[in-house]
């Protein structure tokens, strides 16, 4: 199963202008969400989506600002809930910026989803049986004996 | 609420539900057997098999004169498609972000 996100994206422009569209809010609206966002640790703040642009599913995710290195690395929570559902995703998504022939290579990657996992962390008895339902997940055409 | 329009957060939500698929995670069960491990009643089971069903988490197969519920992994593979969801958020917005910054250079 795969569980992280690894992208990696190359920019003609010079580092601090794409540092700038990843924690100037006004600028991160025009390509990623509505946003509160500031480059401060601890700073919560939520991204929304009204559902309406780039097939996105409308909810908020709401985030906590974990790092920030000034032009070269920037980390949030990533709490995603989708309207109408009870259950959100708990991630990290890093952003990580070099310079390279001239321009930024900008790597993201968003990972630690815990999704059964948060799902299964509210009830006592399931949690020791994640393995075993794991166990299970991962043997393909897995037949019950007793079926 | 309909059946159809849970989606697989929706339908794991439930703690009944998670009851449900972590017994059928030991063993297939009957709907009856399923029903014995709760105090609810017997239709009120059988709705939320349904909606286990109608999610793709189990299978329902009918064996002589009873019901037999078996753990299927169709509804774990929605949970896999909610990253490959934000795979594809993030490649798009990637786009986006290239496509503002060029043009915006552009333009100067």
């Amino acid at each position: 199963m795969q569980k992280d996100i690894n992208r990696s994206w190359f920019f003609r422009q010079p580092q601090q202008e794409v540092w700038d569209y990843l924690t100037k809010a006004e600028l991160l609206e025009q390509w990623l969400m509505k946003n509160n966002f500031k480059p401060v640790v601890g700073h919560q703040f939520q991204f929304i989506s009204d559902g309406l642009t780039d097939c996105e599913i409308a909810g908020v995710a709401y985030c906590q600002v974990l790092e920030v290195v000034p032009t070269s690395r920037l980390s949030y929570s990533w709490k995603y809930s989708m309207k109408g559902a009870e259950i959100s995703t708990d991630s990290v998504v890093t952003w990580t910026l070099h310079e390279k022939n001239g321009g930024t290579e900008l790597h993201l990657l968003h990972n630690g989803f815990t999704l059964m996992e948060d799902v299964i962390s509210h009830t006592d008895g399931w949690v020791k049986n994640l393995n075993r339902l794991t166990e299970l997940l991962n043997v393909p055409g897995h037949v019950h004996t007793n079926a | 609420m309909s059946t159809q329009t849970l989606d697989v957060f929706q339908v794991v939500a439930d703690p009944s539900r998670r009851q449900m698929l972590l017994l059928l995670s030991k063993n297939s069960l009957t709907i009856n057997s399923l029903a014995e491990n709760f105090d609810m009643s017997r239709p009120a089971v059988s709705k939320h098999v349904k909606i286990l069903h109608g999610a793709g988490f189990i299978t329902i197969e009918d064996i002589g004169r009873e019901r037999y519920c078996t753990l299927k992994q169709d509804g774990f593979n929605e949970l896999q498609d909610w990253i490959n969801y934000f795979d594809k958020f993030w490649t798009n917005k990637l786009k986006k972000l290239e496509t503002l910054l060029n043009n915006k250079n552009k333009s100067k």
